[in-house]
């Protein structure tokens, strides 16, 4: 008798305890809010060569980024981005905070990717510009200095480009600092996941930036492995100065290893001087990255040298991308506009479609919008209230969840692979049914779910003790 | 008699204006008298071997990154290390490197010395890169404690307040220059200058020249660590920047603009090197450039620097009575 009311009691308290958060926690189909494309502003006339910039009492975001150096591309790449979500937001009429409409200022601050300069711009941004966020920016070291002084002064830090884990570590962790973008755990795990299920290639060269980052990519992958393709093996690891010329060193190396993938988690200028010496030199092996996918060089390189790139991206979703004829008028949109209007350096290829990183970073900054009008203020306090778990939603349908403990998103990942312009059509379902003709693009993807690549979480930080990887 | 009540006058005002500089100016440009204080220090420093010794080095930044690196791993790995000694700490790492260092730089000099330091420079860089382990590599040492000042039983302030930092920064920055000072003006200080202008004649004169420099040499390093080390607790973080060759080059351009050979031309020379960032960074990302440009005009135009310019102007505006009896006799 004692067992026939124990165990569904019992029963009754798992599922009720346990198994009920889990099923709504993991749940990535509904989400508090969504972009939506019928509710934009008319876009015709923007132009990030001429930005029309509002001054005064605005919505102040500093855009953090390298505007001057070797990565000054990426800086254009934020900005772009950045600006094209503020010009819609001021199109509409602004954002209705602490009772009056306000428009979106972007403010350019250069960090040059010195550490020293950052600090100073971060701080002359909140002191002087007032600005209620900081938007950052290429290089976890940087972030943390972003981070740092966001908690120091008390405005919103929105990363959305620094992949590190530490960043949210217990050691690390800010209130005010807020990581909506994938991170370098979830990366290696996603793309060992991926080779794992494939089981086609088994021998891998790990080759990545020596910094916080390239060390955090490498242990993630190493990780991921072990966890899902135990069986594989890693022949080589090596770490390379930032902003490296010669990676003909490296390549050799790989090349005797017998490597059959080299994963990298490098970034503009190093990913497009790794891949293109490496055709240079007659290896013709495959990468799996995140950051190879700049069109620009890839054409370079060619066709041929770019399939069977594998690139794992928080901006795909299963095949193909066009998915509602609303996505389909963003994507014109943006599009047309580039063909149209854009001057250099927005009217190169890498601008012409809008979506991969430059998509993410651009929805990421939607999601900081939509969170500041839900919130109804530019108060840090009340901003994150609203933004600690809260759920929003892409243009290509993709929802991403703000775990609450830790302030990092939670999202399904899709791997692609690259392949030649006529296969293209898996993907780029509208015309002309390809992505780029003089290079190899993003193909048949592959899901990863969220659940199997859930964030890392640092359970010294006291916010996460008992918490699931969902943060319930 | 007038000359030194104006001069005591001109040091009061001073101090008065330093000590109401945070309320006057708010924090931000706070803050940007603490980076100041740092590069006036480090390009004093600098100046020690340049403009009193003659001696051009390309890799001054090592001592400068000896010092914050030792500050830094001093405070992550001695628990409870109090501020002042981490700061000596700082110091006695740039000095026993350039102790080390020594024996081989101080028996040559010109463009030698120079690349010799640019060398050693590069490999510091590489070492802080390479040794990721000890020093972050890239990404450097950073959130380290940073313990108060403190008297104990009297006084602890906290120095990670800006405005308490800016104080440290001031003291730090005026003990070390009344230091460095008092050590241009001993005999041994004019020996220097003869080293610098007339390295045979000193020796002849029975001085011991590889050895003068020697202790130039240890004790300009030692105040570019203390430089080092203000400059790590300011971040909180030292990375191997701190190492590179456009850290180097920083008290170089400093040096030039103020004035070779002034005491206060480097301290001039860093108050405008922070002005005209501060300036061009508002409105181009190529404040690098101007910079360079600055430094070209002011080397073709006024290769004294600033402090002689102003020099030259006092001269022709306001000419002393020697100067124009000579005038006189001269016509």
């Amino acid at each position: 008798m004692f067992w026939k009311v124990f165990i569904p009691v019992v029963a009754f308290a798992v599922i009720l305890g346990w198994g009920l958060p889990l099923a709504v926690a993991a749940d990535l189909t509904k989400a508090n809010a969504s972009f939506e494309v019928n509710k934009m502003g008319d876009m015709s006339d923007f132009d990030p060569n001429k930005p029309v910039i509002p001054t005064g009492d605005t919505i102040k975001i500093a855009l953090v980024a390298s505007f001057s150096g070797p990565a000054a591309l990426v800086g254009q790449i934020y900005y772009i981005s950045v600006l094209w979500a503020a010009h819609d937001i001021n199109k509409r009429g602004g954002i209705l905070v602490d009772g009056k409409k306000k428009l979106v200022e972007v403010i350019k601050a250069d960090h040059m990717g010195k550490p020293d300069q950052c600090k100073k711009i971060c701080e002359r941004m909140v002191l002087q510009d007032k600005v209620h966020v900081l938007w950052g920016t290429d290089g976890s070291h940087l972030m943390k200095i972003i981070n740092e002084t966001a908690n120091k002064y008390k405005v919103i830090a929105h990363n959305t480009a620094s992949l590190t884990d530490d960043l949210q570590d217990a050691t690390n962790f800010s209130r005010y600092a807020f990581m909506s973008s994938f991170s370098t755990d979830q990366i290696g795990r996603g793309l060992a996941n991926y080779y794992g299920q494939r089981k086609k290639e088994k021998k891998f060269y790990i080759l990545c930036q020596d910094y916080m980052f390239g060390h955090a990519m490498a242990a993630g992958f190493k990780k991921g492995l072990k966890e899902f393709y135990p069986e594989a093996e890693i022949v080589g690891e090596d770490y390379h100065k930032l902003f490296l010329t010669d990676f003909a060193p490296y390549l050799t190396k790989i090349k005797a290893a017998g490597a059959e993938v080299v994963y990298t988690g490098d970034w503009i200028p190093d990913a497009a001087n790794l891949l293109k010496q490496s055709r240079q030199m007659g290896i013709t092996l495959p990468f799996a990255h995140i950051f190879l996918d700049e069109p620009n060089f890839l054409h370079e390189v060619g066709v041929d040298g770019t399939k069977g790139l594998v690139q794992l991206s928080q901006m795909y979703t299963d095949n193909p991308y066009f998915k509602t004829p609303e996505q389909i008028k963003y994507y014109k949109m943006w599009n047309d506009l580039w063909k149209t209007k854009w001057q250099a350096p927005f009217n190169t290829k890498l601008f012409e479609h809008g979506g991969g990183n430059i998509g993410s970073y651009n929805q990421q900054t939607y999601w900081l919008l939509s969170v500041i009008e839900r919130a109804a203020s530019t108060d840090p306090e009340k901003i994150i209230k609203v933004w600690e778990g809260d759920t929003y939603r892409f243009v290509n349908g993709k929802t991403l969840k703000m775990r609450p403990c830790d302030h990092k998103a939670i999202q399904d990942l899709y791997v692609a692979e690259f392949v030649v312009p006529d296969e293209q059509k898996v993907d780029f379902n509208i015309p002309p049914h390809h992505w780029f003709t003089g290079c190899s693009y993003a193909g048949p993807s592959a899901k990863i779910p969220a659940d199997k690549v859930l964030p890392l979480m640092d359970e010294k930080l006291d916010r996460c003790k008992g918490k699931n990887g969902w943060g319930e | 008699m007038t000359n030194k009540v104006s001069k005591w006058v001109f040091w009061l005002v001073l101090v008065v204006i330093l000590a109401a500089y945070p309320k006057l100016f708010g924090l931000y440009y706070t803050n940007l008298f603490v980076t100041f204080a740092i590069f006036a220090l480090f390009s004093v420093s600098f100046n020690l071997l340049l403009g009193y010794t003659g001696l051009l080095s390309f890799g001054h930044a090592m001592f400068f990154g000896a010092g914050g690196y030792g500050t830094a791993l001093a405070l992550k790995h001695i628990e409870g290390l109090a501020l002042l000694p981490a700061v000596l700490i700082g110091l006695l790492s740039a000095a026993a490197l350039a102790l080390i260092l020594c024996p081989l730089v101080v028996r040559v000099s010109g463009t030698a010395f120079s690349m010799l330091h640019l060398a050693f420079g590069e490999l510091m860089h590489v070492l802080a890169l390479k040794l990721r382990n000890i020093t972050g590599g890239e990404d450097g040492i950073g959130g380290f404690p940073i313990p108060p000042v403190s008297i104990p039983g009297i006084v602890s302030i906290d120095i990670r307040q800006p405005e308490n930092f800016y104080y440290f920064a001031v003291v730090c920055l005026g003990i070390s220059l009344l230091i460095i000072w008092f050590f241009t003006k001993t005999p041994f200080g004019q020996i220097q200058i003869g080293v610098r202008d007339n390295a045979k004649r000193i020796d002849y004169l029975g001085f011991k020249v590889p050895q003068t420099k020697a202790v130039v040499y240890v004790v300009s390093a030692a105040f570019a660590g203390v430089a080092g080390s203000m400059y790590a607790l300011f971040q909180n973080l030292i990375s191997s920047a701190a190492l590179n060759v456009l850290t180097s080059f920083a008290p170089i351009t400093i040096t030039m603009i103020g004035g070779v050979g002034s005491f206060f031309g480097p301290i001039v020379g860093s108050g405008i090197f922070q002005v005209i960032e501060e300036l061009t960074s508002r409105y181009t990302e190529q404040v690098e450039l101007v910079i360079g440009l600055i430094l070209i005009l002011v080397i073709m135009f006024a290769p004294m620097g600033f402090m002689g310019a102003i020099s030259l102007l006092k001269q022709t505006w306001f000419p002393s009575r020697t100067a124009r009896v000579a005038l006189k006799g001269a016509s």
